[in-house]
């Protein structure tokens, strides 16, 4: 009950709520999406849209309000950190992949476990380096990227860089090593460190 | 001695914030002056455990803060309230203590208990279920002090704590500050020096890192004599022992 209960208010805290509405918002859209006949272009990029704005969602509920006396109370806040940004992921993940059933998504659910795992990594590291505030950078940065790539697939010379895993396909390993080992770097630095509050504070000890 | 400093030294590039610190504090209110840039918050801050020294030694509650474990032991055992702290407006004031008696793991079946006790001791008992958007600055201040006290702080660290505080909440501040301190060791910044003559039974005045003066609120006022500025002898003390340090 008290471990519950301290989740609660750490989830409430981060607005996580209302990162749980914008991607069942993003949810939506996709699937509203999916229902109109794409060509292979917009097939491909439009998933890759709803799939970084999920991660985004992911990654503003990351940084907190309280500061300073939360980062030194007892030594929950990693552990709380780890927990929620892991479940939120996987909510994304869920709501996007459940959005597709039915419909044609191009990569299938791979390839949304793959791409928003990856962009929120992304997210997560630019929190830990830049501040909360500037988390949604990297995710919109790369998202441009990304996006490029793809297009170069119908206007060589193609990028094909697993680095730019939403341009590789849903069963491409280098891709999803790619996209793993920044969610991995990404989770393990918010897990210890946390967000910085803004751009110039020193980050966490 | 529930702090220990020695040599304690934080650089920010070429600026030394803290040059070279010795500090032994047992139990009691320990009042920290000084003039903005002193390096008060910096020592503060390294003594909440927030922010590493680049050298020196410093043992709070008879443990060295740079392993994890003494680390985690202190911070269950430590209140502070920082010169900012922030807040999640839309909750009430009792979910805000709550949220750090949690994290500060006070025991399940006390933290009820605690919660109110710390919201009555900063007399906001009557805005328990207020949200915190809804209140003053200086009701915001109260509800921080009380987060910094909910699990019963051996060492309690706060900055700037009167700051927005009308005349007749820092009486009753003060009160609670000498009754806090019969049992903690509690550490004060503070730029007012009518805090420290009321509430502190230790002072030390810093100025450009290092402390400058140390004694009791007597002895700084004592230090002062008649041809320094400042409206009572406390005032006149703490200008004398600035001017000394930086003639």
């Amino acid at each position: 009950m008290t471990g519950a209960r301290r989740v609660w208010l750490y989830a409430v805290s981060r607005r996580v709520p209302f990162a749980v509405l914008a991607m069942a918002a993003c949810a939506i859209g996709l699937r509203i999406a999916l229902l109109r006949h794409w060509d292979d272009y917009g097939a491909l990029q439009l998933p890759l849209i709803f799939e970084a704005a999920a991660a985004v969602s992911v990654v503003a509920a990351v940084p907190g309000p309280f500061g300073e006396p939360e980062r030194v109370a007892g030594h929950w806040l990693p552990l709380l950190r780890l927990g929620v940004t892991v479940a939120l992921t996987a909510a994304a993940v869920g709501l996007l992949a459940a959005a597709g059933i039915g419909g044609h998504l191009a990569g299938g659910t791979l390839a949304v476990l793959r791409n928003v795992a990856g962009i929120t990594g992304l997210g997560l590291l630019c929190a830990a380096a830049a501040g909360g505030g500037l988390s949604w950078a990297a995710p919109a940065g790369y998202l441009v990227a990304a996006v490029y790539a793809l297009y170069t697939q119908w206007h060589p010379p193609a990028l094909t860089t697993p680095w730019l895993w939403p341009a590789r396909p849903s069963h491409d390993l280098g891709g999803a090593v790619c996209a793993g080992l920044v969610f991995t770097c990404g989770i393990a630095v918010l897990t210890v460190r946390g967000a910085r509050d803004r751009p110039g504070d020193p980050a966490e000890s | 001695m529930n702090v220990e400093i020695t040599g304690l030294t934080r650089r920010f590039g070429s600026v030394a914030a803290v040059a070279g610190v010795d500090l032994r504090a047992g139990p009691g209110v320990f009042g920290l002056l000084g003039p903005n840039g002193a390096g008060k918050t910096s020592l503060l801050r390294m003594m909440a455990t927030a922010m590493r020294p680049s050298s020196g030694s410093l043992r709070l509650l008879g443990r060295d803060p740079g392993g994890y474990g003494p680390r985690r032991e202190i911070r269950r055992r430590l209140g502070y309230l920082p010169q900012s702290p922030g807040y999640y407006p839309g909750f009430t004031v009792a979910e805000y203590v709550e949220y750090f008696a949690l994290l500060k793991e006070v025991p399940p079946g006390r933290i009820r208990a605690a919660v109110t006790t710390a919201i009555e001791a900063v007399e906001l008992g009557d805005q328990k279920k207020a949200r915190l958007r809804t209140l003053s600055g200086g009701m915001l201040r109260r509800a921080g002090i009380a987060q910094a006290i909910v699990n019963e702080p051996e060492l309690l660290l706060l900055d700037e704590p009167t700051a927005g505080l009308d005349p007749q909440q820092r009486v009753a501040f003060r009160a609670l500050l000498r009754n806090l301190g019969q049992r903690a060791t509690v550490v004060v910044s503070t730029h007012l020096v009518e805090d420290v003559t009321a509430a502190c039974a230790q002072v030390a005045v810093m100025d450009r890192g290092r402390i400058v003066f140390r004694g009791t609120p007597d002895g700084l006022a004592a230090s002062g004599g008649g041809q320094h500025a400042g409206d009572t002898p406390i005032e006149r003390g703490y200008s004398a022992v600035l001017a000394k340090a930086r003639s």
